[in-house]
């Protein structure tokens, strides 16, 4: 297949041109990623602030409100004081709050025990397991207050704990904020799926308005329409991932630990991929509609398979074989690498060495369809 | 606007049979009714999880004791994790958490046993921040099994219930998790399912049904009947409210039968909070429509909608987990509220008068969408 410089440029030109005289696209393509960002870069924290918090207070005693005053002296919990058991759980069902504390009615007589060295007070915690991460994290917020108000409230002088301490140091993001492990996700998923989406649907209009039809029957090969496709489209995207990595360093503060320049690099090669993948969905469908949902039917599970919100190691072992197949498993992988570990070119080598061979099949598959006649 | 009641009821009946008509023979959308549930269910049911599994870690023992052996032996007994790589030197080990070849690094000092027998022993944990979810509960289930760990004779069988002794100074903390007493995931996921389901179908129907109406021109051969807008408008929901209905109906016995997930509440209540977020959606979809001027436009408006709403909402995240002013802007979505809806019936078993306040939200969100149509959708051609 034969390439003419000339005749490129001037797909080029007219791709540009056409690009630009929609400035509501032009918008769409620079700011749904931004979008994308910050939507996620939010969402998933581990950090719990002013949770509500129902406290059945039995015991009606200082120690007891005390203990409620430790409660909400952080900024962790709303305590909210009900009167019986019943209030309680209907808050819990509504879901009003997503967790109880049960103060004991003889409370304060345990702590005058405990303190003459009995057995330590009871109280009792209970979690809206239906929401399993905030119960799993509620649960060690809880624990740890009522541990330090425990300690102050309990004036025996502590026996020495039989059990074993641990010092937790984290690496990489010692505050185990959600945000760097989002950011660097939201690359897979805007250049999986946003770039497929929008693709697939500019071309399948330019197909139903029949200008298509035009551009095969030009002297242009193939090869010069699927790049003058790509092309301008890629240089948008590759300006969207420089745009993604500034908002998410200063609005977010999330920079890449690694080399910028590699993963820009490498994005922007993925972004070529993506987009064959979309000239392909509407190559093959008859409206917008259609290459939409083919789109979203494909684009959705391969992003979440990807690992993009969720780790692929928490999946059962056959599925996450099923994931290597995924062209967007690798690039998520790697761009995880780089952003949050700063691994560099070699340590990338292999999933790299992985996209490239989907990238080539992905072309010359795309090159087939646009040479198909209607 | 004349508002005969008979006469709208059959104009809409009308709009509604005739658009029913067209539904039937669109093969893609029928395609995607049913294909879309079953994918969404087998990603989030069978596949997709927070709650950590198959975790690698490595372990430098520098005591080389039994009672070293056994904290390590308990920590893989928990079941979250791989067996333990045994490392020779603390680079070797931060290496392997840089590679991202593991999660955790347990450091075990070489006079763990002494201070193990004298009760103040200390072992250290190294955690990946970069994968915060799976570090945060990776380093609580250490601490509680470390907290548990008694140097002398086996430990008590672990008991969920009740935490470990003594990892609470003072104060004991007996602990039950309510409605899902395994923190089994997939529950969750499938709580929200429908909220997911509905808000694709319905902005997508909606939107790229009414667009490519007025692309194709038929559009304006509606408007060219005896019909008020409005009428035409409530006729095309008609029907879509029932696809809607069938699909979340369809949802629920999928989940029920191959997860053995079913509502604990009652249906009615489940059909009931249904109705106001269905509307709501279907009229953004419209909403939506009229803003856009090409079918590609109206995809890349309600991208833009649904993207945002299923991250914000708190179908896939926690939204009490939420930074303060996202969590509030979530509250502008009408799927927030359908999902905390949702939850409590099928989670909790919830009456209606305890889901009233989502209930309300959506309500309210419908009547301030009709009256932005009906300031919108005035009858313009081209």
């Amino acid at each position: 297949m034969s390439l003419s410089w000339r005749r490129l440029r001037t797909l080029l030109v007219r791709e540009m041109r056409a690009t630009l005289r929609d400035p509501f696209t032009l918008g769409i393509l620079i700011a749904a990623p931004l979008v994308a960002l910050l939507a996620f870069g939010y969402t998933l924290s581990t950090e719990i602030k002013y949770l509500d918090l129902a406290v059945l207070d039995a015991d009606d005693s200082p120690a007891s409100r005390r203990l409620i005053a430790e409660l909400a002296a952080e900024e962790t919990f709303t305590p909210h004081v009900v009167r019986n058991r019943d209030e309680m759980t209907r808050m819990l069902v509504s879901g009003k709050v997503s967790a109880a504390l049960v103060i004991p009615p003889d409370f304060d007589h345990a702590l005058d025990e405990a303190a003459r060295g009995g057995p330590p007070p009871q109280v009792q915690a209970l979690y809206n397991g239906s929401d399993t991460v905030l119960a799993g994290n509620t649960e060690g917020a809880l624990r740890a207050i009522v541990a330090a108000a425990g300690a102050a409230v309990v004036t025996s002088p502590a026996q020495a704990t039989p059990g074993i301490e641990v010092v937790t140091n984290v690496l990489y993001n010692p505050t185990l904020s959600g945000v760097p492990f989002m950011v660097s996700g939201v690359f897979g998923f805007v250049l999986s799926f946003l770039t497929t989406l929008l693709t697939a649907v500019s071309i399948v209009n330019e197909r139903l308005t029949g200008t298509f039809d035009q551009l095969q029957v030009t002297p242009a090969t193939s090869l010069e329409i699927l790049l003058g496709k790509i092309l301008p489209l890629g240089a948008v995207f590759a300006f969207d991932v420089l745009l993604m990595m500034l908002v998410g360093g200063f609005l977010l503060g999330v920079w890449p630990q690694g080399n910028p320049l590699l993963f820009w690099a490498v994005s922007a090669f993925y972004v070529l991929f993506s987009l064959s993948l979309g000239i392909i969905f509407s190559a093959t469908s008859h409206t917008a509609a259609e290459a939409v949902q083919k789109t979203v039917l494909y684009s959705i599970p391969v992003m979440q398979l990807g690992g993009f919100a969720f780790p692929l190691r928490n999946m059962p072992m056959p599925m996450q074989w099923v994931t290597e197949l995924f062209p967007a498993t690798h690039y998520i992988r790697l761009s995880r690498d780089v952003y949050l570990r700063g691994e560099g070119f070699f340590g990338v080598l292999p999933d790299l060495a992985v996209l490239a061979v989907y990238g080539v099949v992905l072309g010359a598959l795309a090159l087939r369809t646009i040479g198909e006649r209607t | 606007m004349t508002l005969d009641p008979r006469r709208l009821l059959s104009n809409v009946l009308a709009v509604a049979y005739k658009e029913t008509q067209v539904l039937r023979h669109d093969a893609a959308f029928i395609t995607v009714v049913l294909a879309q549930p079953i994918m969404m269910l087998l990603l989030f049911g069978a596949c997709l999880s927070n709650e950590p599994a198959n975790v690698p870690w490595s372990v430098l023992d520098r005591s080389q004791t039994a009672q070293a052996r056994r904290l390590v032996e308990d920590i893989h007994a928990t079941g979250y994790f791989l067996p333990p790589v045994a490392v020779q030197s603390y680079d070797q080990g931060l290496e392997r958490m840089r590679r991202g070849d593991s999660i955790a690094l347990l450091v075990i000092a070489d006079d763990f046993r002494r201070d193990a027998e004298r009760g103040r022993a200390r072992v250290q944990l190294l955690l990946d921040g970069a994968d915060p979810l799976t570090s945060a509960r990776v380093g609580a289930y250490v601490a509680q099994v470390a907290a548990g760990f008694r140097p002398d004779d086996r430990p008590s069988p672990r008991d969920p219930d009740a935490g470990p002794k003594g990892a609470v100074a003072g104060i004991d903390v007996r602990q039950r998790f309510w409605f899902n007493p395994t923190l089994n995931d997939s529950q969750f996921f499938l709580a929200g399912l429908s909220g997911m389901l509905l808000t694709n179908l319905c902005l997508s129907i909606t939107c790229l049904g009414l667009v490519g109406e007025r692309e194709r021109g038929t559009y304006e051969q509606t408007l060219s009947l005896p019909t008020s807008p409005l009428e035409i408008v409530l006729g095309k929901l008609l029907p879509l409210v029932g696809i809607c209905y069938v699909l979340v109906f369809a949802a629920m016995l999928e989940t029920g039968i191959v997860f053995g997930i079913w509502p604990r509440g009652s249906l009615l209540s489940l059909a009931v909070v249904t109705l106001p977020f269905v509307l709501a959606s279907l009229a953004i979809g419209v909403f939506v429509s009229a803003l856009a001027r090409s079918s590609a436009q109206a995809v890349f408006l309600s991208v833009f909608f649904i993207l945002p709403s299923f991250v914000l909402s708190g179908v896939m995240m926690p939204y009490q987990l939420m930074p303060p002013y996202i969590r509030e802007v979530g509250g502008i979505l009408p799927l927030r509220w359908y999902q905390v809806a949702l939850r409590a019936i099928i989670d909790r078993g919830a009456s209606l008068v305890d889901v009233k306040g989502p209930l309300l939200a959506m309500t309210v969100q419908f009547g301030i969408l009709l009256a932005l149509i009906r300031w919108r959708m005035s009858p313009r051609l081209g």
